[in-house]
């Protein structure tokens, strides 16, 4: 017995000193129902741990804590080194040491005067101490990963959706005799034309040195643009007649007009002339930018127009400036509102 | 271990250690035995850079490869007259490296084989906004003063003819207005450049400044140029009274004298500035401007003039113009007629390769598109192979 207490007395200071604070072990915060803003500081942990309850008061407040992968697979393994120093210090043997075992040492070492037993220090496995979080929902863009993710119940609409309610549908028609119920199901389904297919597309035109060219047309905002877009250049542009670097000084101009270059990878393989009139300086280049990726259609492969179209390459800008109403300055500004 | 310490300065930092060779390829091999990262970039390095750093001794080979100027000949030759955004360049990489380009090999090859006797010959150095004509300019009159010739550099004509701050009526002509804080800045970057001339050369007439100042016959054109510096008052007339002596003395004997002017439109376009009752200067009324046309003036022998005509800085221009013709207008062209044109175009594909190696070597180019092909592409189209729209680009990158 005094063997067993000297031994728990050094292993006590042991404990203290070498163990870096097994830190699954919990300790009993002051008043449960306080909610702690400030974690209370104890002798052996390092991190303490509000006990479950409040942190579910805690999430309108300050936000739950979350809990990394990492984090929680520290603590387990800070869980099993501490357990198997907990065996050796009670004398029994580590790999055959249970929960139970785990249960009886701790009430001997830390015999506590406490009538309510969860409040008395508990070493438990820390799957079982912190509570499962949900992982987070959307990507880094803000995006969620989920399709039906904001429909609120998303595992539930899931599940009506795909496993369910269309597999029964195609099955339906997958079976034999299906033409009597088939009119009812086609209903349901929407015929989606391929986008791309509504792209006309010009054929090449050959000129008198036998170099293919195509033109096109753009508009933007009251400004029209032609472009003929030449092969076998090296990327000489030319605006109303003018080299393109003088025509358009400013960067954000000449990106708009690199763009469909850039991305069909043919930047100096094609040379390029243009007209353009109307419109500002933005509104020139956006209109020359869509004349140029109308005009390269013809120079390009199915899958590329598709890639152009859903790069929004080739979808004219519809929005033009907002017709002013009576009764306000501006479109969307009103008079300087006065009291009297 | 001094060696890996170097390798993680260069590294680490952009700008160049003292310790680390300026010089391209001769140098550089030594290191590139010892370190690793070094190496791989020992033969973009030696394509783009090259060790002669005399411009006479350039030939066709060194087209597109860069060359140093060692920093006291930076001082002394430009003390004002590189452009402000190569002298910016210069303080960030630690260094000045030129691009030797063909419109620069041209003129100097054409001052070499020009005849000390005949009379001096004019060179025009005309071209789109921002192909480098400043920097050929520069490029020709570095040459000039390792040849020892005398150097009259006037960095931006345009700057005399605009944003004057004080205007005086001139006390030499009624009729004509002096600038003292223009004339004095020049006469003291004049004096830096050609310290040696002008203990040499001598005045030939007695000049007086006022009642109680004037100059001996025979003494050191220093001392004109003194006068100027220290009496702001008289500085134009000063600036005057040099040009003329040393046009007057320019002999096949004695020493040999180019003048570059950069921005020669200036002289003969139209002014800012306005007199007391609100009307227009001619640039013939401005002192400075009516003694540097008599520099233009082909009548002297024994030199060179070299102008470049640029619509940057220039008053009253369109931003499209940049024909000699459009620029001078017809009196300008009348007077500086017959002259030599030399068009300096934008950068070749191998110009524009060297470039962009020299600026990936400086490690300018930081984001990390700017290092695959597809940034070059990009770099290319944008900048349509314009040199300052190049050097624009990469400054944010």
């Amino acid at each position: 017995m005094s063997k067993m207490a000297a031994s728990s007395g050094r292993a006590l200071k042991s404990f203290v000193q070498g163990c870096c604070g097994c830190s699954s072990v919990i300790l009993p915060s002051i008043a449960r129902n306080v909610i702690l803003q400030k974690p209370a500081v104890t002798v052996l942990a390092r991190l303490v741990c509000t006990s479950s309850t409040l942190q579910r008061k805690n999430i309108a407040a300050a936000g739950p804590e979350k809990y990394t992968q990492e984090f929680i697979k520290k603590q387990i393994e800070e869980f099993n080194i501490g357990k198997r120093h907990l065996a050796n210090m009670m004398g029994e043997d580590p790999e055959t040491f249970t929960q139970e075992g785990i249960d009886r040492a701790i009430a001997y070492l830390f015999p506590s005067g406490l009538f309510e037993k969860r409040a008395r220090p508990v070493m438990k496995h820390p799957d079982e101490i912190f509570p499962k979080q949900r992982a987070v929902q959307w990507g880094e863009d803000g995006r969620p990963f989920h399709f039906l993710f904001y429909t609120g119940k998303q595992s539930y609409y899931s599940l009506m959706h795909c496993l369910r309610f269309i597999q029964l549908l195609e099955r339906i028609l997958a079976l034999p005799y299906c033409s009597i119920e088939e009119e009812y199901i086609q209903r349901f389904r929407r015929a989606l034309e391929v986008q791309s297919k509504k792209q006309k597309i010009e054929p090449l035109q050959y000129d008198e040195n036998e170099v293919a060219f195509s033109i096109g047309e753009g508009r933007r905002k009251t400004a029209t643009a032609t472009a003929t877009v030449r092969d076998n250049g090296s990327g000489n542009i030319t605006v109303n007649g003018v080299d393109y670097l003088l025509y358009f000084p400013v960067l954000q101009d000449r990106e708009q007009l690199m763009f469909p270059f850039q991305f069909l990878d043919r930047l100096g393989k094609h040379d390029m002339e243009c007209k353009v009139t109307g419109g500002g300086r933005s509104a020139q280049a956006g209109a020359i930018r869509l004349a140029t990726a109308r005009a390269l259609l013809s120079f390009i492969t199915e899958n590329e127009v598709e890639s152009m179209r859903q790069a929004g390459l080739l979808t004219p800008d519809p929005r033009v400036k907002e017709r002013q109403k009576p009764g306000q300055e501006g479109a969307r500004r009103k008079f300087t509102w006065n009291k009297r | 271990m001094a060696l890996t310490r170097l390798n993680r300065i260069v590294q680490l930092s952009h700008t160049v250690s003292l310790t680390r060779p300026l010089h391209g390829s001769g140098c550089g091999l030594q290191l590139g035995a010892a370190t690793q990262t070094e190496a791989p970039m020992e033969s973009p390095r030696a394509v783009f850079r090259t060790s002669e750093s005399e411009p006479a001794s350039h030939g066709e080979q060194h087209i597109g490869q860069f060359y140093t100027i060692p920093p006291s000949q930076v001082k002394t030759i430009f003390p004002h007259g590189l452009p402000y955004r190569f002298q910016q360049q210069i303080k960030t990489f630690n260094e000045a490296c030129l691009m030797v380009r063909k419109p620069a090999l041209e003129l100097i090859g054409y001052l070499k084989k020009a005849d000390p006797t005949h009379p001096s010959v004019r060179y025009v150095l005309y071209g789109e906004r921002g192909t480098g004509k400043s920097l050929s300019l520069c490029q020709a009159l570095h040459h000039c003063s390792l040849q020892d010739w005398l150097i009259l550099h006037v960095p931006d004509a345009h700057l005399w003819v605009k944003n004057c701050k004080e205007l005086m009526a001139s006390s030499y002509h009624r009729a004509r207005f002096d600038q003292p804080i223009e004339a004095s800045v020049w006469l003291k970057n004049f004096r830096v450049t050609n310290e040696r001339f002008l203990k040499q050369i001598k005045t030939s007439q007695k000049y007086v400044w006022s009642k109680r100042e004037f100059t001996d016959e025979g003494r050191p054109l220093g001392e004109i140029v003194d006068q100027g510096v220290t009496r702001v008052k008289n500085a134009s007339d000063a600036v005057g009274v040099v040009l003329k002596e040393l046009k007057a003395q320019a002999r096949p004997g004695s020493y040999r004298l180019v003048v570059g002017v950069d921005g020669v439109n200036a002289l003969w376009g139209r002014t800012t500035l306005r007199k007391e009752d609100r009307s227009l200067i001619d640039p013939s009324e401005l002192t400075l401007v009516h003694n540097l046309r008599k520099m233009m003036k082909n009548d002297w022998c024994g030199g060179a003039v070299i102008a470049t005509v640029t619509q940057t800085g220039s008053v009253f221009t369109p931003s499209s113009a940049y024909l000699p013709q459009e620029l001078l207008g017809k009196e300008g062209f009348d007077f500086l007629d017959p002259f030599l044109p030399v068009l300096v175009p934008a950068y070749s594909e191998k110009e524009f390769e060297s470039s962009y190696q020299y600026y990936r070597d400086r490690r300018w180019i930081q984001h990390h598109t700017g290092h695959t092909e597809e940034g070059k592409k990009e770099l290319l189209f944008l900048s349509n192979r314009n040199p300052a729209a190049l050097e624009r680009l990469c400054a944010f990158l």
